[in-house]
């Protein structure tokens, strides 16, 4: 992910157009996926307000959500970088994860299931708004079908 | 002949400490027009800080870059009041005409100033004032709608929607706005007609820096980019700081994030070894790390004139705005020296264009310093603001 998404000459650059092909390489990428990684779903936090008009954003919002929600309850290699003591440090911080592993694990795994079932519901939600969405709008062009067909 | 005299208001005075575009925009605009020859009296408050308005300078008179500058004394007020009101006012509830008034009173104003005004408003052609919000624009404006030209640096925010708003555009005798973005939205919320309207905006002077200055005087040897201004969560720092973190550990690019300016910075623990905040500094420093900046982002959403983005391209930067931001795409888009992202996916892809291709930011750099050079000079400026007090307010 460290390539320049697309090169454009600079002589006669066209601000409209170029983030007119950024975008549109953008949202290629967002449907390949590229994009579906739980640190954007981070980045994205404070902009949701203002990105409340996008449905295609929002869902692939919660597709990045779904990947962040969980946390990461597996063991991990424990490092420590001070030279000194540097092993009896990490046997002793192996010691602690050792011990406050029972009461963690269930303390996570409660944490893991709520967000779970948030995320859940709200893709449920994002889902039926979207079908209802679409149902009004039918509804709406067949009653415009009709209107037109009574006014001629 | 006495030259003719014009009033100036706005609640602080850029410049002592405090920093803020409306107020930049409405000191420059008074000391050019005292240099095209008006008497001008410049009143504001003793308060520099926008967070506790206390009365930090005295009271009196000072003369200062061809201004009488009037200090006066900022009112007592029930904050707590003002922020209940104000909650309410963001979060979108419906507020009483009476809780606007209250909103108003407990925001900030000078009794002081209002009586200045009450016995010395006669010997003004006009009366200038701004930004919109603020209660002592509101009264001043109201107590001589005559002579009162706002200069509202009008927002699409909750605050624009109160009622009282609409009495303010109505019966002032024009406004002064700076980008053709903002007056569109003045003519959507409140029906300002064309009669009433002028474009002014404010003027730049065009300055040369070496743009290696300020990475070799903080020892920075990254590309960065830059923020300048105030730090807070509706300028959209926050953002910018996880945007730059999450594009810091998605593609393994070590740019660091400066910022120049005044108020906390928001980052994640792992971006604060990277972000480098130079604090209040210098016009001549603020250009340097502008000009050495690969990009310069404005994370605001609600703007009504870029003034740093300007400079910005003024220092033959690229700009990097927000999409939803009508006012600065609508300046990038004009001086072709600017790209607006959507979403964080927007960021990372052209940041990386930028980083990537020297030469069209080298390209779209020249024409932002072409565009507002050209744009943007004092003596158009000046020609417009004459123009408008020649429409607005006939001697």
């Amino acid at each position: 992910m460290s390539e320049s998404p697309i090169s454009i000459g600079a002589p006669g650059l066209d601000v409209d157009r170029l983030v007119a092909d950024l975008q549109a390489t953008v949202d290629r990428k967002m449907k390949d996926g590229v994009y579906a990684d739980a640190r954007v779903a981070r980045a994205e936090k404070t902009n949701l307000a203002q990105l409340r008009g996008s449905d295609d954003f929002i869902s692939f919002y919660l597709t990045c959500l779904r990947d962040a929600v969980f946390v990461d309850i597996s063991d991990f290699e424990i490092r420590e970088r001070r030279r000194f003591f540097g092993p009896l440090l990490v046997a002793f911080k192996k010691t602690i994860w050792k011990l406050l592993k029972f009461y963690t694990y269930r303390l996570w795994s409660q944490q893991n299931q709520v967000n779970g079932l948030v995320i859940t519901a709200l893709e449920g939600l994002e889902e039926q708004s979207a079908a209802r969405l679409a149902a009004l709008e039918k509804r709406l062009a067949e009653l415009e079908g009709k209107a037109a067909g009574h006014g001629s | 002949m006495a030259p003719e005299r014009l009033a100036f208001v706005c609640p602080r005075l850029a410049g002592e400490g405090a920093v803020g575009g409306a107020e930049t925009l409405l000191k420059n605009l008074a000391i050019h027009a005292a240099a095209r020859g008006f008497a001008v009296d410049f009143l504001t408050t003793c308060a520099q800080s926008h967070f506790t308005w206390e009365n930090a300078l005295p009271a009196g008179t000072r003369r200062m870059d061809g201004l009488d500058v009037h200090f006066f004394p900022v009112d007592e007020r029930d904050a707590g009041e003002f922020l209940r009101i104000q909650q309410d006012i963001d979060r979108g509830r419906a507020v009483s005409a009476s809780d606007e008034l209250c909103w108003l009173r407990n925001g900030v104003n000078s009794a002081a100033l209002l009586r200045h005004l009450e016995q010395n408003a006669a010997a003004y052609r006009a009366i200038v004032l701004g930004p919109y919000l603020f209660g002592l624009t509101w009264f001043t404006a109201l107590a001589h709608p005559a002579r009162a030209l706002l200069v509202p640096c009008l927002h699409d925010e909750p605050f624009a929607r109160l009622a009282c708003m609409k009495r303010l555009f109505a019966e002032t005798a024009g406004c002064l706005f700076n980008s053709s973005a903002e007056r569109e939205l003045a003519r959507e919320l409140f029906g300002v007609p064309d009669a009433k309207a002028r474009l002014v905006g404010m003027g730049l002077d065009p300055f040369d820096v070496d743009p290696a200055a300020f990475a070799r005087r903080h020892r920075l040897a990254a590309p960065y980019v830059l923020y300048s201004g105030r730090r807070e969560p509706l300028k959209g720092t926050p953002l910018l700081c996880d945007y730059v973190q999450t594009f810091r550990e998605r593609t393994g690019r070590d740019v660091k994030l400066v910022f120049t300016g005044s108020g906390p910075i928001d980052a994640p623990a792992a971006l604060a070894p990277h972000v480098l905040d130079a604090g209040f500094v210098g016009e001549t420093e603020k250009h340097e790390a502008m000009a050495g900046a690969v990009a310069f982002v404005h994370p605001s959403v609600n703007e009504s004139f870029g003034i740093v983005l300007l400079e910005a391209f003024l220092a033959r930067t690229t700009g990097l705005v927000r999409a939803q931001s009508r006012v600065l795409v609508g300046q990038c888009r004009a001086a072709g020296a600017g790209l607006w992202f959507r979403h964080y996916p927007d960021f990372e892809a052209q940041l990386l264009y930028l980083l990537d291709n020297p030469d069209a930011r080298a390209a779209l750099g020249r024409r932002g310093r072409d565009h507002v050079a050209r744009e943007y000079a004092w003596p158009v400026i000046e020609a417009k603001f004459l123009a408008a007090l020649a429409d607005l307010a006939p001697q």
